[in-house]
């Protein structure tokens, strides 16, 4: 018989702290999407709640409105990068793929959010 | 971890997880399983809709972002896409998004609840509360949406 090694309670915490995480980040989203559908969608009175070019420029250039729809860029990243894990590991990867796919996660959700950073920041400046 | 092939991959773990406070796994893990509702209980249909809403979530965002790309782009182009959007069709599509955030978001909440330990024994009751709260905020969406044509 094999020889047993005593397990590691490392992975076990990592999975405690990303589910802690996902729980977190995704009670912030209610809040934020919150936020977000009603202050940008349905205040306004045009069809569909869609705001026209105009609009939507006077809308981010507001700092109060700026600062949240960054913070609902970066809190929704967050939470999708981590549900995609959860999704991606459903799969039973080895370990050497479980740790490519951590940092092609992270890849992924910096450049998500440096991209709408960018495209917030240069709407905001059109103003 | 190495991968087992042919029988459930990490059974062993997933009862072991059971036990234990946290995230509640599911026996059939991958994909494939999601969509197994033989002998599956209330549990299984809400963890398979998270997943599934969750993934057209994430597809919705990057469409998002890119739909937003279009205002670089100046007032013509972002009027095309309105001509576009504001059409019965993707106002639909708009209902099914906000069914999605509404599932996702409101069962999210019910599973931080029960795997923080706050509401372990009130799941089924929670489950049923936010169907109706949930059949009653699309509602009110799509009829604002819908009535705004």
């Amino acid at each position: 018989m094999a020889a047993t090694r005593a397990p590691s309670a490392a992975p076990e915490r990592s999975r405690s702290r990303t589910w802690a995480w996902t729980a977190g980040s995704g009670v912030a989203l209610l809040v934020l999407v919150t936020i977000h559908m009603v202050a940008h969608h349905f205040v306004v009175q045009e069809v569909g709640g869609l705001r026209s070019y105009q609009q939507v420029l006077e809308y981010i250039a507001n700092p109060v409105i700026f600062v949240i729809e960054i913070a609902f860029l970066v809190v929704v990243t967050i939470h999708s990068m981590l549900g995609l894990r959860s999704v991606l590991f459903d799969f039973g990867l080895s370990e050497r793929a479980k740790r490519r796919t951590d940092r092609a996660l992270v890849a992924l959700g910096v450049a998500t959010v440096a991209y709408g950073f960018v495209l917030i920041g240069v709407l905001a400046s059109r103003a | 971890m190495s991968v087992r092939r042919g029988a459930d991959p990490g059974l062993d773990e997933i009862r072991k997880g059971r036990e234990e406070a946290g995230p509640v796994p599911r026996k059939g893990v991958g994909p494939v399983a999601w969509f197994d509702i033989r002998r599956r209980g209330l549990g299984h249909f809400a963890f398979s809709l998270n997943r599934i809403t969750g993934l057209g979530l994430v597809f919705y965002l990057y469409l998002h972002l890119a739909v937003l790309s279009t205002l670089l782009r100046g007032e013509d182009a972002w009027d095309s896409f309105l001509g576009v959007a504001t059409s019965k069709f993707f106002l639909l599509l708009d209902v099914l998004l906000i069914f999605g955030l509404l599932a996702h978001g409101l069962n999210g909440l019910r599973l931080a609840l029960v795997g923080s330990g706050r509401a372990v024994d009130q799941q089924k009751a929670l489950y049923r509360s936010i169907q109706v709260i949930g059949t009653i905020l699309l509602l009110g969406a799509a009829l604002r949406l819908m009535g705004s044509e």
